[in-house]
């Protein structure tokens, strides 16, 4: 239990509640936190570092992520030493096609001694879930997932139930094995604040992990932050100060990607205030109270680029989100102060 | 919402009719050269008729358009052709006629242009057609600077037509462009809504004020340089506009029409000819042809006759008229008083050099027609204190080879008498104190003809003539005295009706003068007076003339009046004083190349206020911003170019390349754009602090002509 007379380091004042500019402390102090979890991860999780703050930024932006990736690159691994990190409570639920969607929610059960159906949690209900190869379970049972993720809570038999506060789901699929898969349906996608990409380690790195296997584990680390402090990061992250400008430039970025002639869906405005959101942690992870647009270049692919639906001829060309994102930022000038002088 | 929409009505009404009053105006200016308002009218009902039609459809969808607006200018064309058809034809004629020859006539119609079906189509159907195309650009697509453009190119087609045949008509050039740019302002967008980045400073849009205020002071620094420097500049244009009528052949004309001056040799061998009737109005003399050009052989006219209407162009108010009817006169000279205002009843060739008139197809017994005149007053008087006009080097060219016996005349003249006007008046009294007239005398006026009139003895045939040989001989002496002169051909015909028979024609020289003009003078000896042998004169003067000693010790009494030190003498006007003067054309070229040295220190000095304003104007922020701008300005002229999507890190990423360093820039803009309060005092100086060092670094990879230039 916290003790809640004291105000933590990273607590956001109540005043600063309101829209007023964060202080560069807080701002640093944000960014050390943050850089100390980062490196806790990063001693498990070796030579990803970019992967691992891009996911650390969505956690802290209240977003889902998805790792995609072919088998054995560390999707688990990562998702695993993310909640190892934070010391909350997290369940990993592994997805398979058998998986009936009350196996993640929870269910209702008559308990004979007392007489009355009793709400029995499922996985979900933790701080950081890791929902395992996903796109092996059907499609019911994905979308089991829908609105816990959206919404933070359950409904189960017409009775909803909050799930615990933050809530992370830490979701990966397997690319390439398609047999058995479901894809995860477009809705649900759009979910997920980030995709990323593990990929494979560069050489020095896997001699590393191959030097280490047994004595790396996520259960041997120990945990940084706790869930309040996550919230509170969080919290911090909503009072970035985002100049007009680049609420036009976000919003000319949307509409390059809707306008491209070879997309058929666009990005959608959730896609939208998730950049927002992401960009406005990664700012406060770099020390910054103010977002500029290497924040927003910097995560457009990882947030944009699987909300894009590319058009059926694109997508027969291999015309993917991420060149979408690209030619979208080659149209849209930066609005710096005489950058076409 | 009502009130956007009133305005925008407001607006679309405002270009409609300045662009109708374009499309007025330019139709004007060819209807400058057209007799009475007719063709002002047709063209001002076809410029509103075609911009009501495009209106009326402005929004309709647009293939409407060009089909109704076809039918209306058909209409408008039938209309126009019947309301200028004399009906001498069928009606249907007239407009085949007119449609086929429109062209050509129009072009080499007589000026000024009677408004008739062949001349009115065309002007009628380009006005129509301009003022269509710029409805259609500027009310139905929004383009007024384009739907402008046809309204300018009918004005170029109305200059073309009227070629040098009107005066400059400054006025309507100016409300062509007030009305273009009227129409400008009118759909003028403001600063922050224009799409060119030049509407922005910094990345905001400027003050209203200021640029309003630098508006008014470039237009009233604009037009303070046209007032001050357009007249000086216009007097270096010394050609006239190219005229279509020049690409037509002009009226031949025949021997006796070319050197009418031999016809006097006729005229008094036969005196009781009768040439012509006349009733005229006053007396006056009637000239046949004004010869200015005297090659040693011939006299003979200056300048090609233009075919003209019934009004002759730049004639005043007619004040002399009469009533012609050829009886024997012969060739297709048109005998009329100076200067023919109008002919009626003969069609006419006009020389706008002379004035004279010329029929195409030559005079038979029986033509009859009437000339108006607008007399000019030959002004002896106003001769006397003038000095002779020297403009026209026709008039005073003598050929070579002159018998000596004009040479000594001149001199006789020049040492007689001391101004102009007495040595002009001196020559015609010699004339007809010391020679005859002698209606038998041989015709000729070459130099040794007129050599033998002037030099012979009277034993030999010599010192006797008839006006040709008079008017001839005095012309060549005057221009040898420096007087400028032609001979002209005419007859003095008395006031009231009248049969002019050859004993009236006579030929008569003219001197010019500065101010009152051509001056006609009387060599004709008077009737029943015995000559005085002109040797006795000249031998009296040989024995007075002082030794050249003498005369260069002032003795001579003889003026120069083309010595340039006249131009102080009183006795003659200021104003013949500065018709050679005004601005050496020389400091025009100097101005000009200094103008054109100027350009790059004006664009490196505006480089450098533009610096000096970014640098050291404004909040920490602004100064960062401007910094990162001169930055970027400065790669780009070293042929580094950041993209528009480039943000900072990225830019600062290409300027790499040029090996120059700029520090902390990059964060400090983005925090002075991105983060207002995030930049202080401190941050903004060390910004601005880098663009000097970075502009010296890239200095030598700075093309030098653009390192020169800017």
């Amino acid at each position: 239990m916290h003790d809640t007379s004291q105000t933590h380091p990273l607590q956001v004042p109540r005043r600063l509640q309101q829209p007023v500019q964060l202080g560069s402390a807080q701002a640093e102090q944000f960014a050390a936190t943050f850089e100390a979890l980062a490196s806790a991860v990063d001693t498990i999780v070796l030579g990803k570092q970019e992967v691992v703050r891009l996911a650390l930024t969505a956690m802290f932006s209240e977003g889902h992520i998805l790792l995609e990736d072919v088998p054995g690159t560390g999707k688990t691994t990562l998702a695993r030493t993310i909640a190892a990190a934070v010391s909350g409570q997290w369940r990993r639920i592994q997805f398979t096609p058998d998986l009936l969607p009350s196996d993640v929610s929870g269910v209702t059960i008559f308990n004979q001694a007392s007489g009355a159906f009793e709400f029995h949690p499922g996985p979900v209900f933790a701080n950081i879930v890791i929902a395992d190869e996903i796109n092996r379970a059907s499609p019911k049972t994905q979308s089991a997932l829908l609105e816990v993720m959206e919404e933070g809570r359950v409904t189960v038999d017409g009775n909803p139930h909050q799930v615990p506060q933050p809530f992370l789901v830490v979701a990966t699929q397997n690319p390439v094995e398609m047999d058995g898969t479901y894809r995860l349906p477009e809705a649900q996608l759009d979910r997920f604040l980030v995709k990323l990409s593990v990929g494979y380690p560069v050489e020095a790195a896997e001699i590393e992990v191959l030097r280490g296997t047994h004595q790396r584990s996520p259960e041997h680390l120990a945990p940084v932050v706790d869930t309040d402090t996550v919230a509170q990061m969080a919290e911090m992250a909503k009072h970035v100060y985002i100049a007009e400008p680049l609420y036009t430039y976000l919003v000319q970025l949307a509409n390059a990607t809707r306008n491209h002639p070879q997309v058929a869906v666009g990005v959608s405005p959730r896609g939208l205030i998730a950049l927002t959101r992401a960009a406005s942690v990664f700012a406060l992870s770099q020390g910054r109270t103010y977002i500029i647009p290497e924040d927003v270049k910097a995560l457009a692919v990882p947030v944009f680029a699987h909300r894009i639906q590319t058009a059926p001829d694109a997508a027969m060309r291999g015309v993917t989100g991420a060149a979408i994102v690209a030619d979208a930022f080659d149209q849209v000038p930066v609005p710096l102060p005489a950058s076409a002088a | 919402m009502s009130t956007r929409r009133t305005r925008y009505r407001l607006r679309v009404a405002a270009v409609a009719a300045c662009l109708t009053l374009m499309c007025v105006v330019a139709g004007t200016v060819a209807a400058r050269v057209y007799h009475g308002q007719m063709l002002l009218l047709l063209v001002a009902g076809a410029a509103f008729g075609a911009f009501a039609i495009g209106f009326a459809l402005r929004n309709r969808p647009s293939f409407l358009a060009p089909g109704i607006s076809a039918t209306g200018l058909a209409a408008y064309l039938l209309g126009a052709i019947a309301l200028t058809s004399d009906g001498t034809e069928p009606l249907g004629v007239t407009i085949v006629d007119a449609l086929v020859n429109a062209v050509p006539r129009t072009l080499t119609a007589l000026i000024p242009v009677e408004p008739v079906p062949d001349t009115v189509v065309v002007p009628v159907f380009l006005t129509w057609l301009a003022a269509s195309l710029s409805c259609e650009f500027a009310i139905r697509y929004g383009r007024t600077l384009l739907g402008c453009l046809p309204p300018t190119l009918l004005y170029g087609a109305g200059l073309y037509l009227v070629g040098p045949n009107a005066d400059a008509g400054p006025l309507y050039a100016i409300a062509f462009c007030v009305l273009a740019a009227a129409a400008l302002a009118v759909t003028a967008a403001p600063p922050e809504r224009r799409p060119d980045r030049d509407a922005t400073v910094d990345g905001q849009a400027p003050s209203r004020m200021p640029a309003l205020m630098g508006a008014v002071i470039t237009t009233t620094v604009l037009l303070a340089a046209v007032a001050v420097l357009g007249p000086a500049a216009a007097r270096l244009v010394t050609t006239s506009p190219g005229d279509p009528r020049e690409y037509v052949e002009p009226p031949q004309l025949t021997d006796i029409d070319l050197n009418p001056l031999v016809r006097i040799a006729e005229w008094a061998q036969y005196p009781e000819q009768e040439l012509f009737k006349a009733d005229t109005s006053a007396d006056a003399w009637m000239r046949l042809a004004v010869l200015t050009e005297y090659d040693g052989t011939t006299w003979q006219a200056t300048g090609d006759f233009r075919t003209a209407g019934t009004v002759v162009p730049g004639a005043g108010e007619a004040t002399y008229s009469a009533d012609v009817e050829i009886i024997e006169l012969g060739g297709k000279l048109v005998p009329a008083a100076a200067d023919p205002a109008s002919v009626t009843d003969l069609p006419i060739a006009v020389n706008l050099y002379t004035k004279c008139l010329l029929t195409p197809d030559g005079l038979a017994t029986g033509t009859s027609f009437h000339v108006d005149s607008a007399l000019v007053a030959n002004d002896p008087a106003g001769a006397e204190s003038a000095r002779p006009d020297l403009s026209d080097v026709t008039t005073v060219g003598v050929p070579p080879g002159t018998p000596e016996i004009m040479a000594t005349i001149a001199e006789y003249i020049n040492a007689t008498y001391d101004t102009p006007y007495e040595r002009a008046q001196g020559l015609a009294d010699f004339l007809s104190q010391h020679y005859s007239f002698d209606a038998q005398a041989p015709s000729g006026h070459d130099l040794p003809a007129l050599g033998f009139f002037l030099g012979s003895p009277v034993t030999a045939g010599g010192q006797r003539g008839t006006s040709e040989h008079f008017a001839a001989a005095y012309a060549v002496i005057a221009r040898m005295v420096g007087l400028p002169s032609r001979v002209v051909v005419g007859f003095d015909v008395p006031s009231g009706s009248s049969t002019v028979t050859a004993a009236q024609g006579q030929a008569w020289p003219e001197v010019a003068f500065d101010g009152p003009g051509w001056v006609r003078f009387d060599p004709m000896p008077a009737a029943g007076v015995a000559p005085v042998p002109p040797e006795e004169t000249l031998e009296k003067m040989e024995e007075e003339t002082p030794s050249p000693e003498e005369a260069e010790g002032g003795g001579g009494e003889a003026e120069d009046f083309n010595d340039e030190a006249l131009e102080q003498d009183g006795d003659f006007n200021e104003e013949a004083g500065q018709a050679g003067g005004g601005v050496p054309r020389w400091v025009w070229y100097a101005a000009g190349a200094l103008l054109l040295a100027c350009v790059p220190l004006a664009l490196k000095l505006r480089r450098a206020l533009r610096r000096r304003r970014r640098l050291r104007r404004g909040s920490p922020a602004e100064r960062v911003a401007g910094a990162w701008a001169e930055v970027l300005a400065e790669a780009s002229r070293a042929g580094v170019k950041v993209p528009g999507h480039a943000n900072a890190e990225e830019a600062a990423g290409r300027l790499s390349a040029l090996k120059a360093d700029i520090g902390a820039l990059p964060r400090l803009v983005n925090a002075a754009a991105f983060a207002p309060g995030a930049v202080s005092e401190a941050d903004a100086r060390a910004a601005t602090a880098l663009v000097g060092p970075f502009s010296r670094t890239i200095r030598h990879q700075v093309k030098w002509l653009r390192r020169f230039l800017t």
